[in-house]
């Protein structure tokens, strides 16, 4: 079948000057739409035409150079991976990683952006248009099938760029396919190869995207264009007159792929425990800040997976440690995840071995991103208070709330100016960052006090840094007014002891088993043996990943990652380190 | 104070809260129950514009009618800049007058094609779609060719004029009337560029772009 | 029985708004379409009305008596709309405050929308797009956040009822100039037809009712009608009816631009998110009633 053969051929969709910043454009190839935008990077995304949420048409969204926004939801996607990022109005959650729109391939080439609904191997080499910067023409859409189309074109006429002038050129068919023409012309010495790319839009519809071998330069260029536009234009109309006296062909249905099913049902997080899913490449090392080494890690091959402001991402250690670090990134930064990494005094093996052992061009294992620290953007106005290392999840967050312009100020607390990391980023966030460098503890909390007094409903405040600055922010909150779920805090480890004395039992309400916890052993490790897969991280009650829902019994937090309100509900707990003042938990697993 | 009898849903009433939200000029509302109440044609409406028609304008006593003759009169008492209705420069007053009928041309076709679709106006919608494209194809060369000449706007000037926010609307609101721009990218493009306009103003059915 | 375009058993059996009687000159056929249906109809002064499917001797705009038109559709005059059914329908739903003497009764306007009748009530139901597409007016951002809500699938009343739904609202009231969240209550009694209760801005204790009636003319293609039941002494009709229109017309462009146009029933087709809950019970509903028409059933 026609349709068949083609799909696996490769297209012009658009050209490459359809494409200006912050812009959207709406293509389509054998009935399926695309939108189509470039990236404030540069990068071509051919995505298919359609929201996931409710399926209105992403070419009426806002490019705003990193993210594609939906007009009717708000729904953010990114940039290259297309995962959804930010859904308004679920402003505490972090998206499921798996909303992602359909994507195709860009490729451009001669003037042209190119794509293919299955692609196999590259967008082939046109002869004649490889020698030097070729120009694409006003792109012609006609209403009829390729076909006539291509048959026109077989007879086109048109004078060569240096003759554009008279009407006798020489024409030679020098090669032609169901898509394309391509035509040389030639007339006292001038001589010029086009070839006319025929895009089948519909059964119905085409666009004429031509070619020429070589731009004639600046002077002769607007000449030659509007040269090739007329002529093409009176092609156009014969073919329509000709198209209209046949019947029209009824238009492609495109089939709509089905969304996967985990997120048909309202989804729960995915199960997939500790695994280094990715590899990467250090692309880049540097020195970030005094002490701090930044890490650039690129894919080894395809797309990372998006990420939102505040995930971070387990990286699996060549002396075999697992560390947490949060990606610095900001909004549509997707070819790259950068982390930023402390030299500890007292690591027990992994910073000490990113900073001295991990060089540019090794690989690395890494989990995909997981974000338990969600950034709701919805606040009348945020705060962001950091500590030392603890800034870079909140320089990814203060990178998007500076680029969705919204009320917002960054406290970042160091020793010295040199401790303040990822210096290029923090120049671009200059309107809303407040440095406080060299404080005692004493004067720290004052200072505190000062940013924390004032608060208004709808205020929101996130908090990363060393435990103690933690322990005082949160108190000081409290003192001014701040209700538990207006403070958001990651700590970067759990310096709690904890205490696994206990002994009890759980039932794992949806897996139908009931196990036993004994001294010494964690619920996660004891749901693991019995084949009860359950993702986690940092296995130290500080990152949040392994948190599951109590249903009955009282559960005896140990973690840092839930607040004081949620700690006294009781309903939630963190299965590495949390355990049972009852002798049994019924949790939802 | 300018009193604009007025209709929400109507592009040529739109044009003039366009140009007067740019201009910055203040200016009271006197809605018009255009449908279903057919307001436009009752007694009253018809001693102020006996065409039956709207926008009308009172500025202080003056009495306008027309969508194109209003921008006119607004930009040239309003728009201390000079820049949308050029006064010294007749060839580009010649050429927006030229886009300025081209305007009324977008209203007999594109937005006929949407009183028809959207509030059943009986009428030939085939050729009121057809004619509506045959104008779209004109625009979308002329700014095609623009862009390579360094034109981002309908006439020949550094910055927008009048023919601008007179052909706008309806060329936004086409596919209410089944219209798709989808084969109009320089069209798409230049409505960027117009939602871009510093106090740039929308109405229903029309989205504000992004930042630049 | 004559053939139709529509095989739906169930939504040939509902009443179906064709016209508002405010709009509807008195004593003179009028035209319309439903369900593919070319129809014709008269009302007169007495409030005694007619429909019939179009046939020559009863031209658009001749002078007729409805009570002497023979071989009728059944005929009825609700809510300020005149209802008919390509086949028996049952009673129609009923809307109790529609009788309350204090309240103003408005048809805003009917506006033809090129979409189908459940995509357009799932809009109706949908609170998430208010400060994208309602901007300043419904919602405006950063307050975005769709709170928690119920919905049930009353068998007994056999319609959709969403309760506790509340948003933020720029200007709440007239009372007093800030936003603050506005209470919402959402009823779906009939496939093409959805009834809002919302604070009142002048009276706190009491509810504005706004309802779409949805003409169906053919499977992509609607006449919505919208009713207003509000309480409001101060504004003249052209201006209540202006804002319902403003809102109608923010909300046609994004009605205009779904894919596909018809209602999507399988539950994979898209990607619903809590704030959905009311909207997923709609597609449920009209999948246990087997509705055809205006949806793509669920595969199996």
């Amino acid at each position: 079948m026609q349709q068949e053969r083609t799909r696996t051929r490769w297209h012009p969709i658009a050209a490459s000057h359809d494409l200006p910043p912050r812009h959207v454009f709406h293509a389509q190839l054998w009935g399926r739409e695309f939108a189509v935008w470039r990236a404030d990077d540069g990068y071509v995304n051919v995505w298919e035409n359609r929201c996931l949420h409710r399926g209105v048409r992403l070419s009426i969204g806002i490019n705003d150079g990193r993210e594609l926004k939906c007009q009717y939801h708000g729904w953010r996607y990114a940039n290259r991976t297309a995962g959804c990022t930010y859904i308004p109005a679920h402003p505490a959650d972090a998206p499921a990683r798996t909303i992602t729109n359909r994507t195709y391939p860009a490729v451009e080439r001669y003037g042209l952006v190119w794509s293919c609904e299955q692609p196999e191997g590259e967008v082939p080499g046109v002869p004649g248009l490889e020698r030097e910067a070729p120009l694409a023409l006003r792109g012609i859409p006609v209403n009829a099938p390729a076909a006539l189309v291509v048959t026109a074109l077989r007879a086109h006429r048109f004078q060569p760029n240096g003759r554009i002038d008279g009407s006798d050129a020489e024409m030679v068919v020098k090669a032609a396919d169901d898509f394309s023409v391509a035509l040389s012309a030639r007339a006292d010495g001038a001589a010029t190869l086009a070839i006319f790319f025929v895009q089948p839009v519909d059964s119905g519809r085409s666009v004429i995207r031509g070619v020429l071998d070589r731009d004639p330069g600046a002077e002769a260029r607007n000449a030659v264009l509007r040269h090739h536009n007329a002529g093409l234009s009176v092609l156009r109309d014969n073919v329509e007159r000709q198209a209209a006296a046949r019947p029209a062909p009824a238009p492609i249905e495109p089939v709509y792929e089905r969304v996967p099913a985990a997120l048909a049902e309202l989804p729960e997080p995915s199960a997939h425990g500790r695994k280094a899913a990715l590899r990467v490449t250090v692309a880049r090392k540097w020195e970030a800040a005094d002490g701090i080494a930044g890490f650039e890690l690129r894919p080894l091959k395809g797309l990372l997976p998006t990420f939102q402001p505040g995930a971070h991402i387990d990286v699996h250690l060549p002396n075999g440690a697992i560390r947490q670090y949060s990606i610095v990134n900001g909004p549509g930064e997707s070819d790259r995840y950068v982390i930023g990494v402390k030299r500890e005094a007292d690591s027990k093996g992994g910073s000490l071995c990113l900073h001295e052992t991990v060089r540019e061009g090794d690989v690395l294992a890494i989990s995909e991103p997981r974000n338990n620290f969600p950034l709701r953007r919805d606040a009348v106005k945020t705060l962001l208070v950091a500590g030392g290392i603890g800034a870079t999840p909140l320089i990814a967050m203060a990178q998007a709330l500076h680029h969705q312009r919204l009320v917002h100020s960054f406290h970042y607390f160091a020793q010295n100016e040199a401790q303040l990391a990822f210096g290029d980023r923090l120049d671009g966030l200059k309107d809303t960052l407040v440095p406080h460098l060299g404080l005692t503890p004493q004067e720290t909390g004052g200072r505190l006090r000062d940013i924390l007094s004032g608060y208004a409903e709808g205020m929101h405040v996130y908090l990363c840094g060393p435990g103690p600055m933690l322990e005082a922010a949160r108190a000081i909150a409290g003192e001014c007014g701040w209700p538990d779920e207006a403070v958001h805090f990651e700590y970067f480890k759990n310096t709690r002891a904890i205490d696994d004395s206990s002994a009890f039992e759980i039932a794992l309400a949806r897996s139908c088993l009931t196990l036993k916890v004994p001294a010494g052993r964690s619920i996660l490790e004891v749901m693991r043996e019995a084949g009860v897969d359950m993702p986690s991280s940092c296995e130290q009650g500080a990152c949040g990943t392994c948190m599951a829902t109590v249903i009955e019994g009282e559960p005896d937090h140990q973690d840092v990652y839930l607040n004081d309100a949620e700690k006294r509900a009781g309903t939630k707990i963190m299965t590495c380190v949390s355990r049972a003042k009852s002798a049994r938990l019924v949790l939802d697993v | 104070m300018i009193t604009l009898y007025d209709y929400e849903l109507s592009g040529n009433c739109y044009k003039l809260r366009l140009l007067m939200s740019i201009l910055g000029i203040e200016y009271k509302t006197a809605p018009v129950d255009f449908y279903p109440g057919r307001e436009h044609k009752s007694e009253w409406f018809l001693k102020l514009n006996p065409l039956g028609q709207i926008p009308v304008i009172d500025d202080d006593g003056l009495v306008l009618r027309d969508a194109q003759a209003i921008l006119i009169y607004l930009a040239a008492k309003y728009d201390p800049s000079g820049t949308w209705y050029p006064r010294g420069n007749p060839a580009l007053l010649g050429k927006i007058s030229q886009w300025l009928s081209f305007a009324d041309g977008i209203t007999a076709t594109a937005s006929a094609a949407r009183l028809h679709d959207g509030l059943f106006y009986a009428l030939d919608i085939d050729a009121a779609r057809a004619g509506a494209h045959r104008l779209f194809r004109i625009l979308d060369e002329h700014l095609w060719f623009g862009e390579r000449e360094d034109r981002d706007w309908i006439c020949s000037a550094p910055s927008p004029t009048i023919a601008d926010i007179a052909c706008f609307p309806y060329v936004m609101l086409s596919e209410e009337g089944g219209i798709p721009r989808q084969d109009y990218p320089a069209i798409r493009r230049w409505c960027d560029r117009v939602k871009r306009i510093k106090g740039f103003t929308v109405m229903s059915g029309v989205f504000p772009a992004g930042p630049a | 029985m004559t053939e139709t375009g529509c095989k739906d058993p169930v939504i040939l059996n509902l009443w179906h708004p064709i016209a508002a009687v405010a709009e509807t000159a008195p004593g003179r056929v009028a035209d319309t379409v439903l369900l593919e249906e070319r129809l014709g109809f008269a009302i007169d002064d007495a409030g005694n009305a007619a429909v019939w499917r179009s046939r020559p001797g009863l031209a658009t705009g001749d002078r007729v008596e409805p009570l002497e038109v023979r071989d009728t559709l059944p005929a009825k005059l609700a809510y300020g709309y005149l209802w008919t059914s390509l086949g028996s329908p049952e009673e129609i739903f009923p809307i109790p405050e529609f009788a309350e003497p204090d309240r103003r009764r408005l048809n805003a306007a009917t506006i033809g929308v090129n979409v189908s009748a459940p995509r357009a009530i799932e809009n109706f139901l949908d609170m998430g797009h208010f400060p994208y597409v309602h901007t300043d007016i419904l919602g405006a951002e950063p307050h975005t956040e769709v709170k928690e809500y119920d919905v049930e699938i009353s068998i007994e009343r056999d319609e959709i009822l969403a309760t506790r739904c509340r948003f933020f609202q720029p200007m709440a009231s007239t009372t007093s100039s800030g936003g603050a969240d506005v209470d919402y209550i959402y009823r779906v009694p009939h496939p093409y037809c959805s009834v809002l209760y919302k604070s009142s801005p002048v009276d706190e204790k009491r509810l504005d009712v706004i309802a779409v009636f949805l003409q169906p003319i053919d499977q992509e293609h609607i006449h919505a009608h919208m009713m207003l039941c509000v309480l409001d002494e101060e504004n003249e009709d052209k201006v209540i009816k202006r804002f319902q229109q403003t809102i109608f017309g923010q909300d046609k462009p994004i009605l205009e631009n779904q894919f596909p146009k018809r209602l999507p029933l399988d539950p994979r087709a898209e990607t619903p998110i809590r704030a959905d809950k009311s909207a997923i019970a709609y597609r449920r509903w009209l999948s246990q009633k087997g509705v055809t028409y205006g949806v793509i059933p669920a595969l199996g």
